[in-house]
């Protein structure tokens, strides 16, 4: 049978859930039930060939081949014995699913159900340690959501549940990382076959202790198995699975699997040993406490898988036998329980033990399936449940982990099995027995129909039939511990072994469950057993809101809006780096050539100074003009250093910076804020090594080499490459044309985020900055006062147009290109807003949105076209012949440059209109209404 | 020499006006930091040599670098685009102050 094809039918299945339910709604449940049954039939086929010991079965499908990790699938005895579990179990609960849920659609509950099928049948078969991970936190993630399903009470449960199997997760991802880099390997049976390993024990104690986290987080062991009872908000059937053969039985799974590693590491057996046996105590006596039916099995749950943990971390083959048959008797009695507290549930309206009672009156069949799982559950002959847990004593018996215990282990146990037998009767008699019959709705509860039952019917009698003819299952747990110790193992399950030790346990156990049983039924008060000081949940509850206010204290420092907390840090830290280099000192070259040129001091000197004053002053304007001297001191070091373009390009932006601030300034008070004394000292002692830093580094890491070999390809092959022989423009819009289009994109959106700014905040109101002059200084009048660069700008405005045209038409040969058009462009309409008289006139009615849009559309177009050469942004060419004679070399690049000068203006155009203006919407009403106000009382005059 | 000391001078304006209070001086300070920045980018170049990449007028073996000239040009214009956004961003709501209590 191949293996893959169980996964690929079960996620088919899952796929269709979606479908299957819009048109069967709850009846999906039997569909699905079909399918894994199904499915267990060839997997059970399989049993009679592994049993005769012939090799494990394997599938692999290449996953990550560069990796070495395969979707590699495995099914030896013991993968066998979970996967029969999960498949048979998993049918039983859907087909009691279609009968438990009031009519409607359960489309979640069917997928996560399926998908959890899927993820355990996966997790049990994987033989990848990768794929084993996925599995498992599939199973995670699948039991969150069914566990939230139940509506918003289960939202705390769900996530307590989530983020303690996670860390779960987390510590076997751990562990997988750990062994796949020191064996080498992912194989999972490859690691365990050659436990060569094992031999670092130090190594192995970690990983160790890593699978004991994941495995105690999955089963729910002390101290970590609170999370199960919390997660019983989940709906009846998600509880059955979860607790009989999905997701709880991952952990034991692993720690079956993982035995033969560990066999020898002190800190695996004892670990599983003692916290088994605690969890197996403590799950019993909050069991025994519980009056909640549903509480009481999921605890219940809690303590068999103590024993279960135990009796692994004894670790001989005898003691993984007992744990295969536990394995097996508790899925039985465990999915039957849970799916007779749901039929309680739904046939008398409570689970209530405080409310119950003498239901065997009217559900007698009820009664009876329950007997039989808690007598299994109890130990009681000849069921299951006796065979198992006899088995677990012999094996706590002779326990190699821990010799000093000595019969400590073995007391503990019968304990625990004594209180088992105290709670089971208590289930029963609870809900079924007494004289009287009790339920707190006023409609006598009636039998559930044959489909309710049959599920739980099917599980507890297999329970019976397997006690009985128990010596069927020996070629099974033989397999499933030989192949979990990788030791030959022998079964002799029997329902009699004659007198002997484990024999005396059992009844010791029945004694005092009886004792126990009969004790708490004479005493008509609630149970009077102790009650532990704290819960488990409220503890995760502190440790997690812990954690979360730990986080938020780390956090602090940068929980502010303030600029400078964010700045000063990163800031801080380069001058740690400077000076770490500085002091650690580095090779920094010689320098190549002459850098300084004499008359570079007067722009050094013109920088200095406009930096100095504008840190310095107080105004706004002043720092704002003293910022732009600098910006043009800048241009020229551009100019200096051969960068006439980009001179050009640092001209342009300089005056319309200016522009634009002059525009936002108006709106704001004429000084700058004041800060203390020691702030400013601080400030400047920061600014300062910065800048120290800043100049060192540029000096002493910089120009120490000879031109770099793309400047020296650039400038040989620039025209040959690209007809042009302006080589920075050809880098902008040939050779580097995405980046100049990535550049021109974040130009365009930062022209519309403008827009959506103003639009979501709107502008602070203009008028703190009036001019303080009166009406008869010369200075009021606007209009008169602009009239000569009103003159001037009715011719330049034009000339600048095109003058813009010029420079983009040329800029592939001669200086210009589309970045500086562009800004001559945009300065024409800034010139042609400033001279306007007034706002309606300055409006610029063009929609700039769309020119930004239009541009960097012609780009991506002009790109696109690149594909006809064969790429993106390729420039296409075309040499047009002249009527005069010659040719005009036209190259696509060139519709490129239009597509930057028209995003360019765009931005321009955005700033100004939207910075300069108030907008149309919140403008004041203008003068019409007033003039109406005053005609009408002109009218009453 | 004298490029690493405009660099070192600008970066220290640059740096100061970023930890000041007001959204305006802020943005001064990141004019100043980009004009900074994009010097460093042509000295990271190589500055001795100065001529302008302009292919046909000159020996080719006095021409600087086109390469960080190209980066520069965008810069500067990607950074006025960036200012003026930082500059709406200090007259929305009320006044520019970064660090106002309420």
């Amino acid at each position: 049978m191949p293996l893959l094809l169980l996964l690929v039918v079960l996620t088919v299945a899952t796929l269709c859930v979606p479908v299957l339910d819009r048109v069967l709604g709850r009846a999906t449940g039997w569909p699905l039930a079909v399918v894994l049954a199904l499915l267990t039939v060839p997997v059970l086929a399989q049993g009679p060939r592994l049993w005769n010991g012939a090799p494990a079965l394997e599938a692999s499908v290449s996953w990550m081949p560069a990796l070495g990790v395969g979707l590699t699938l495995r099914m030896d005895g013991l993968s066998w014995l979970f996967c029969v579990l999960v498949l048979g179990v998993g049918a039983l609960i859907m087909a009691y699913s279609a009968r438990y849920f009031p009519p409607g659609r359960r489309t979640g509950f069917y997928l996560l159900m399926s998908s959890f099928a899927l993820a355990m049948t996966g997790l049990v078969l994987a033989d990848d340690l990768v794929l084993l991970f996925v599995f498992w936190e599939l199973t995670t993630i699948c039991s969150f959501y069914l566990i939230g399903l139940s509506g918003p009470t289960a939202a705390r449960p769900a996530v307590r549940t989530f983020l303690l199997t996670a860390l779960g997760g987390l510590a076997l991802l751990a562990a997988v990382v750990l062994l796949w880099t020191h064996t080498g390997t992912t194989r999972l049976s490859a690691v365990l076959d050659d436990l060569s390993w094992t031999r670092d024990t130090a190594f192995t104690a970690t990983v160790a202790v890593l699978v004991i986290i994941a495995v105690f987080t999955k089963s729910a062991q002390f101290p970590f198995h609170y999370w199960l009872p919390d997660a019983m908000a989940a709906s009846t059937p998600v509880s059955a699975y979860l607790h009989a053969a999905a997701m709880v039985k991952a952990g034991v799974y692993l720690a079956m699997r993982f035995s033969p590693a560990f066999a020898d590491t002190a800190v695996w057996g004892t670990s599983l040993l003692v916290a088994g046996l605690i969890t197996a105590l403590l799950g019993a006596v909050c069991a025994l406490r519980s009056h909640d039916l549903k509480e009481l099995t999921a605890y219940s749950t809690v303590s068999q898988l103590g024993f279960l943990i135990a009796v692994i971390g004894v670790g001989t083959p005898q003691a993984l036998i007992a744990a295969a048959v536990h394995t097996l008797a508790h899925a039985l009695f465990k999915a039957t329980l849970f799916m007779v507290v749901g039929v309680v549930d739904h046939q008398s309206g409570t689970r209530d033990l405080r409310e119950l009672g003498g239901l065997r009156r009217v559900m007698p069949i009820t009664a009876t399936v329950s007997a039989l799982a808690a007598l299994s559950m109890a130990g009681v002959p000849p069921l299951l449940g006796f065979v198992s847990k006899e088995n677990v004593f012999e094996a706590l018996l002779h326990t190699p982990t821990v010799p000093w215990a000595g019969p400590v282990p073995a007391v503990a146990a019968v304990l625990a099995a004594a209180l088992t037998v105290a709670y089971a009767f208590r289930f029963v008699y609870g809900t079924f027995g007494g004289r009287r019959l009790r339920h707190p709705g006023t409609r006598t509860p009636r039998e559930g129909d044959a489909f309710f039952l049959a599920a739980p019917a099917i599980t507890a009698l297999a329970g019976l039939v397997l006690g009985v003819a128990v010596p069927v299952l020996n070629p099974i747990a033989e397999r499933a511990a030989g192949d979990a110790t990788h030791e030959t193992a022998e079964a002799h399950l029997a329902l009699w072994h004659g007198l002997n030790p484990a024999l005396g346990m059992s009844a010791a156990a029945l004694l005092i469950g009886a004792l126990v049983a009969w004790g708490l039924s004479t005493t008509s008060v609630a149970v009077p057993l102790w009650r532990l000081p704290v819960r488990g949940t409220a503890i995760f509850d502190r440790l997690h809101a812990g954690v979360i206010v730990l986080g938020r204290r780390v956090g602090d420092p940068t929980r502010s809006d303030a600029p400078t907390r964010h700045l000063a840090v990163p800031l801080i830290l380069v001058i740690v780096f400077a000076a770490a280099v500085a002091v650690r000192g580095l090779d920094y070259g010689t320098p190549v050539g002459d850098a300084s040129r004499p008359l570079d001091w007067l722009v050094v000197a013109l920088v200095t100074v406009s930096v100095v004053t504008a840190v310095a002053v107080r105004s706004r304007m002043a720092a704002l003009v003293l910022i732009g001297l600098a910006g043009f001191a800048v241009a020229i070091w551009f100019m200096f250093l051969g960068a006439i373009d980009v001179a050009l390009t640092q001209l342009l932006v300089e005056i319309l910076t200016v522009v634009v601030a002059v525009l936002v300034l108006r709106r704001l008070p004429a000084g700058f804020h004041r800060v203390r004394p020691s702030r400013t000292v601080v400030t400047a002692v920061i600014a300062i090594a910065c800048g120290t830093a800043a100049g060192l580094g540029a000096y002493l890491l910089t120009g120490r080499r000879e031109p770099s070999a793309v400047s020296a390809h650039l400038l040989e092959n620039a025209p040959a490459d690209t007809g042009g022989t302006n080589v920075v423009n050809t880098i902008l819009v040939d050779y580097r044309a995405l980046d100049t289009l990535g550049e021109l994109t974040v130009l365009g959106v930062a022209g519309l985020i403008i827009i959506a700014v103003l639009r979501s905040m709107g502008l602070s109101e203009v008028g703190r900055l009036r001019p303080t002059v009166g009406r008869d200084n010369p200075v009021w009048a606007a209009d008169a006062n602009t009239v000569i660069m009103r003159t001037v700008a009715r011719v330049l405005i034009p000339l600048l147009v095109v003058w813009s045209f010029y420079l983009l038409a040329r800029g592939h040969n001669a200086s210009g290109g589309g970045f500086i058009a562009g800004l001559v462009g945009g300065a024409a309409f800034a010139l042609a807003y400033l001279v306007a008289p007034n706002a309606s006139v300055a409006r610029i009615r063009l929609t700039y949105p769309a020119i930004i849009a239009v541009g960097v559309l012609i780009a991506v177009f002009t790109g696109l076209l690149g594909f006809v050469d064969g790429s993106f942004l390729r420039p296409l060419h075309a040499d047009v012949p002249l009527p005069w004679g010659g040719h005009y070399h036209f190259t696509t690049a060139l519709v490129f440059d239009v597509g930057v000068y028209l995003a360019v203006v765009g931005v321009i155009l955005t700033a100004l209109n939207q910075l300069g203006l108030p907008r149309p919407d919140s403008a004041p009403a203008p003068a019409p209404a007033p003039a109406r106000r005053d005609a009408a009382t002109g009218g009453t005059r | 020499m004298t490029l690493a000391i405009t660099i070192g001078v600008l970066i220290a304006g640059a740096v100061y006006l970023l930890l000041q209070r007001g959204m305006v001086r802020i943005v001064l300070g990141f004019v100043l930091l980009s004009h900074g920045a994009n010097l460093l980018l042509m000295s990271a170049g190589g500055i001795f040599r100065r001529g302008e990449p302009l292919l046909g007028r000159q020996t080719a073996g006095a021409l600087a670098d086109p390469l960080p000239q190209a980066f520069v040009l965008t810069a500067i214009v990607i950074a006025f685009s960036i200012t003026i956004y930082m500059l709406t961003l200090a007259v929305t709501g009320k006044g520019d102050d970064t660090e106002d209590a309420s």
